[in-house]
């Protein structure tokens, strides 16, 4: 009888594993050095609530930096409001515009990473944007002065947002890193909020990041968008 | 009483900005224009002296006579772009057939829109549009969110001022660029615009929701003891002009003050129609202020005066008013109290125009969807009106009224 699949691949794994075993007795004790280990990230608010949606970009400081690979994205318009209103893409990645709104947009940016604008018509698509520069980039709308977006175009290996919880981890080699943490509504300088630390022996590193300055309070979102603004 | 002289203007028939008209017909063909209608009816009740526009003396919109069923409005408003840089804005009601033409255009002006640059963003309104002074009528078509009728302040605007010329506006885009707070700064020049006063100086402050279509008239030509009279006529060759700053504190907190004189001729006549021309100047000031849990207050404040100095006299009324609005959203409703005090002044020897008064107005509004809105509203207005003595009535008054709206609007805009 053939035996199903799932056995065959599962006994395929095993194998692979124990490769992978005997590879590291060979290397014998240096086994510590070349896995990865966990690093978590969490940052709060200065009353020390968990802090949600922060970027935390991590550059390593031994290795030559290694920069990630570009990547497609998208920001829509619909009702009146970028969708999302916050992207964080590696440096070289591209961005399409589109419109899902029945009113015309034109979206613009003045920051110095990168300036440019886009009347989007009603259905009219617009080739992709590219970003080539580092840094933080303010979208907003020529026509509708309310809104507003993000992009956080970085050179880092290692980006993300942190959860609801706060936290956002990764896995990096053991080493001496560069962690930076950011918000669209922060109030202090990003120099103020980077930390150094070492990945060492453990197979987890966990960093604490308290603002010292609250946010700026949100946007109002329930007000109806036809409002002088 | 006979109408004093500088209230009666025979009609002249004028066609507003032909050019402009054919050009939104023209734009609205193309794929970047968004129209909107609205029709909003209601239902009023009313213990009110005569309403302005039947020549009376009544604060509100609809008098005694004008229980049951009223058309509040309908509506066409069109925005068009004309290219990537300019647009076309017209916004054209009907009221009711008290009105010289059945639709009237209270609002149309192009707009240069340039991209902002290096945090600066600078933008250029020509035609016919309100100056930036309230922070109540933010809806589209200048329309208040919170109540049906307007305050007595930006009730004024509505009536007799209208920028019929120039706006330029440069805003500092400090939420753009890291800080807490925008700064701008406005400055218009504009013309037709020397009859603004003489509905303050007569009926004196009001409050209701009509807006004086543009190159329109307030009242009834031959009505007693106010005839009709047009806001919006230029034959001193003088251009009028204001100057205003804007803070804002990120999208919670709007601070406006502005300076605005029409700079009209007082001596000037229109040896036509017989017009004075009304040398209106004032002082406004503005704050909003938001919450992220739908709460809005609003404090405006208007101080000024307006003087006509025929042969041989200078007669002098000087006007203020202030009013602060409390405001809660609900989800789809909104909750919305006020408080107005008004007052206008005057040297005229037997004191025609003196008015002080007060009002207190209620309103809920609930959102249906993005078509149907309801609204209903109750008004009191007490003042005393030295006028009133003139047309045996009592100077003092108590005005009430309740009105039950409902409107629906449809669009391209509205979803």
């Amino acid at each position: 009888m053939r035996p199903p699949a799932r056995v065959r691949r599962s006994g395929c794994t095993a194998r692979r594993a124990a490769r992978v075993l005997a590879l590291l007795a060979a290397l014998g004790g240096r086994a510590g050095a070349v896995l990865p280990a966990t690093l978590v990230i969490h940052v709060q608010t200065p009353d020390g609530h968990a802090l949600a949606g922060a970027v935390v970009t991590v550059r390593p400081l031994d290795a030559p930096p290694r920069r990630p690979a570009p990547a497609h994205a998208l920001m829509d318009q619909v009702n009146r409001a970028f969708a999302p209103d916050l992207l964080v893409i590696p440096v070289g990645s591209t961005v399409a515009f589109p419109n899902s709104d029945s009113v015309s947009h034109q979206i613009y940016s003045f920051s110095a990473a990168k300036r440019f604008q886009l009347p989007l018509y009603r259905g009219k698509p617009y080739p992709p944007v590219q970003f080539d520069q580092s840094g933080v980039i303010t979208l907003g709308c020529n026509i509708h002065d309310d809104m507003l977006a993000y992009l956080l175009v970085t050179d880092a290996p290692y980006f993300g947002r942190t959860d609801a919880q706060g936290a956002w981890s990764t896995d990096v080699p053991r080493g001496r890193y560069r962690v930076s943490v950011w918000h669209p509504r922060l109030r202090e300088s990003e120099a103020d909020l980077e930390r150094e630390l070492t990945v060492g022996d453990a197979d987890r590193a966990d960093l604490q990041l308290r603002l010292l300055k609250s946010l700026q309070p949100a946007p109002i979102t329930d007000r109806p968008h036809s409002w002088d603004y | 009483m006979p109408n004093p002289p500088h209230l009666q203007v025979p009609l002249r028939a004028r066609c507003p900005s032909a050019a402009l008209l054919t050009l939104l017909a023209l734009a609205a063909t193309s794929r970047a224009a968004d129209w909107e209608m609205s029709l909003d009816t209601r239902l009023v009740s009313s213990d009110a002296g005569r309403s302005f526009m039947d020549g009376g003396l009544g604060a509100t919109r609809y008098d005694r006579n004008d229980s049951g069923a009223q058309l509040g409005r309908a509506r066409f408003a069109l925005t068009a772009s004309l290219g990537e840089l300019w647009s076309a804005h017209l916004d054209a009601y009907a009221w009711d057939d008290k009105d010289r033409s059945p639709v009237g255009v209270t609002e149309a002006y192009l707009q240069f829109r340039p991209y902002p640059r290096a945090g600066y963003r600078f933008r250029l309104k020509a035609g016919a549009f309100y100056p930036p002074i309230s922070l109540e009528n933010r809806a589209a078509g200048w329309e208040s969110p919170y109540t049906l009728s307007y305050s007595a302040i930006n009730t004024w605007l509505a009536v007799e001022v209208r920028t019929i010329g120039l706006e330029g506006q440069l805003d500092w885009l400090g939420t753009r660029t890291g800080h807490d707070f925008d700064l701008g700064l406005t400055a218009g020049a504009f013309g037709w615009n020397e009859g603004a006063g003489v509905v303050l100086a007569s009926d004196g402050f009001m409050l209701h929701d009509r807006q004086t279509p543009v190159f329109g008239r307030v009242g009834q030509p031959g009505a007693a003891p106010l005839g009709a009279v047009e806001p919006f006529q230029q034959f001193d060759g003088r251009a009028g002009g204001y100057a205003g700053v804007e803070g804002r504190w990120l999208d919670r907190v709007v601070l406006r003050v502005l300076r605005y004189d029409n700079r009209a001729d007082p001596t000037a006549m229109d040896f036509v129609s017989g017009a004075i021309a009304w040398n209106t100047r004032f002082n406004s000031a503005g704050l909003r202020i938001e919450s992220g849990t739908g709460w809005t207050a609003i404090l405006q404040w208007l101080d000024g005066e307006t003087l006509i100095a025929p042969p041989g006299m200078q007669l002098q009324w000087p006007f203020r008013a202030q009013f602060a609005l409390l405001s809660k959203r609900f989800g789809r409703q909104t909750l919305s109290a006020r408080y107005d005090r008004f007052e206008v002044e005057t040297n005229v020897p037997d004191g025609d125009g003196w008015q002080i008064g007060h009002a207190f107005t209620a309103a809920w509004l609930f959102d249906a969807d993005a078509h149907w809105r309801v609204a209903l509203e109750w008004l009191r207005v007490r003042s005393y009106s030295y006028y009133r003595t003139e047309v045996a009535g009592p100077p003092l008054a108590t005005e009430t009224q309740l009105q039950l709206g409902v409107r629906y609007a449809f669009g391209s805009g509205v979803r």
